[in-house]
């Protein structure tokens, strides 16, 4: 029985594990830096676009962290439809997206423009519930 | 021996063209990027937008309000046999896997072409600045391996102030096989043949984009027959010209449906090759690009197409084929 419950308690601590995600400090500067895309119907679009060929594989499609790849990372992908993302600031996805860590790719080179990130992080907001 | 300088001579005028038309443009856009630099310089406090967000009190990043081109004309370098108007961006490596089946007109016989010989090409490409691709490609159709350039001249502009997108593209390819009885060589430059193409594309919407493609193709050295008075007589011309057409329709936003028609110009003493029609399913991800269709190509070398296809679409004469492009970024 104690052998069953301390199997038990190393299985509930492993997906705790799993599960957490560390905190990823951003930069202040980065933090702070205001969003200069007009979330307008035309950089959503462009978001979105963007979101299904580079993140939905990981984040799922509406953001919930279901993707298709999810199951085989080390880290489970934050919902985005939830407050602890959605409040953070534009700058701090900004940088997030652009620098990456861990399983979640830099993608300041795959999306060079600036512009393109700004529109995901427009997308982003979009998927708030 | 004349004749063979003769084309040599007419490729180096085609090379030497195609170098002078490449290096006016790249000044022009250098001139225009310069110029543009100093305007967005100018203006970089009007470009940036009031924080809409109490927590967002910094200056944004800098998005210079520069000339905004259209994006993704064309999901990939390839549209089945057919090179799109895309240059990818700069420091990206590709590595493309190519196969085609043999012709599904045999029914059982090969089961439908998957059992008959196949061709395939493994090729390398690598953006090293913008605009500008290099690339190398090897198929195991006579050995043959080819050195490509492409370069995207032109762009479509957002505001349609420049409604359609140039894009250049040339190869050298050369037959490695041994010499022997069966292969024509007297000289290395017969084993070499070119391939010239301007790409003209435009994204219509969001879900279509068309291009059309004049097209060269030069060899050096091909067969011919001797007549009856034992004079050596062209099966075909050296020079032919081709139009590609290609098109694509996104049926979701990572999956399309894609064709090509392929119309021969010129005409030859014998052997006319025939035109191709081709149509599949492109599925583009991250990283990779798919693509799985039937056409009447069964090469992988563009020039091989435009002058040896003898595959005909009105007898079935289809062939299976697909294409995988993983790309990777430095």
């Amino acid at each position: 029985m104690a052998t069953s419950i301390l199997a038990l308690s190393m299985v509930s601590f492993a997906f705790t594990l799993i599960q957490q995600s560390k905190p990823w400090p951003v930069p202040e500067k980065s933090a702070k830096m205001a969003n200069p895309v007009k979330a307008d119907k035309a950089s959503i679009a462009a978001g979105k676009s963007l979101w299904n060929l580079h993140c939905a594989s990981c984040h799922g499609k509406t953001g919930l962290g279901d993707g298709s790849k999810a199951a085989q990372l080390k880290t489970q992908p934050e919902d985005m439809t939830k407050a602890a993302l959605q409040g953070q600031s534009d700058g701090s996805m900004y940088y997030k997206i652009s620098e990456g860590r861990d399983d979640m790719p830099s993608f300041k080179k795959k999306i060079p423009d600036a512009e393109d990130i700004w529109n995901v992080v427009n997308y982003i907001r979009t998927l708030k519930k | 021996m004349k004749k063979i300088n003769k084309y040599i001579m007419a490729n180096t005028c085609y090379i030497r063209a195609c170098l002078v038309v490449v290096f006016c443009v790249s000044a022009g856009s250098l001139m225009a990027q310069g110029s543009s630099a100093k305007d967005s310089v100018a203006k970089k406090d009007a470009t940036v937008k009031t924080p809409a967000a109490a927590q967002d009190s910094t200056p944004a990043a800098p998005v210079a309000k520069k000339r905004s081109y259209t994006k993704n004309t064309f999901d990939g370098n390839y549209i089945i046999d057919n090179q799109t108007v895309m240059v990818p961006i700069k420091g990206t490596l590709e590595f493309d896997i190519q196969h085609r089946f043999g012709a599904v007109d045999h029914g059982f016989k090969d089961l439908f072409g998957l059992f008959a010989s196949a061709t395939m090409k493994l090729g390398f490409s690598y953006t090293p600045i913008n605009n500008l691709q290099v690339g190398f490609d090897a198929t195991n159709e006579k050995m043959e391996v080819d050195w490509n350039l492409k370069y995207a001249l032109l762009k479509q502009t957002r505001d349609d102030a420049f409604p359609v997108s140039v894009t250049l593209y040339g190869n050298a390819m050369m037959d490695t096989r041994a010499k022997d009885n069966t292969t024509l060589f007297v000289s290395t430059s017969d084993r070499f043949s070119y391939f010239y193409q301007v790409i003209v594309a435009r994204k219509f919407s969001e879900n279509f984009s068309l291009q059309i493609a004049p097209s060269l193709a030069h060899f050096n050295n091909l067969p011919g027959f001797l007549d009856a008075a034992g004079n050596v007589q062209q099966i075909y011309k050296n020079d032919n010209f081709l139009i590609a057409t290609s098109a694509r329709y996104k049926i979701s936003e990572g999956s399309s449906i894609i064709v090509n028609y392929d119309q021969p110009i010129t005409q030859n003493p014998a052997n006319n090759p025939r035109p191709d029609i081709s149509f599949g399913l492109e599925m583009r991800t991250s990283g990779h690009d798919f693509e799985i269709f039937f056409g009447n190509y069964g090469s992988l070398m563009p020039q091989n197409n435009v002058l040896f296809n003898q595959n005909n679409f009105r007898t079935g004469q289809f062939v299976l084929g697909f294409n995988i492009s993983r790309l990777w970024n430095f």
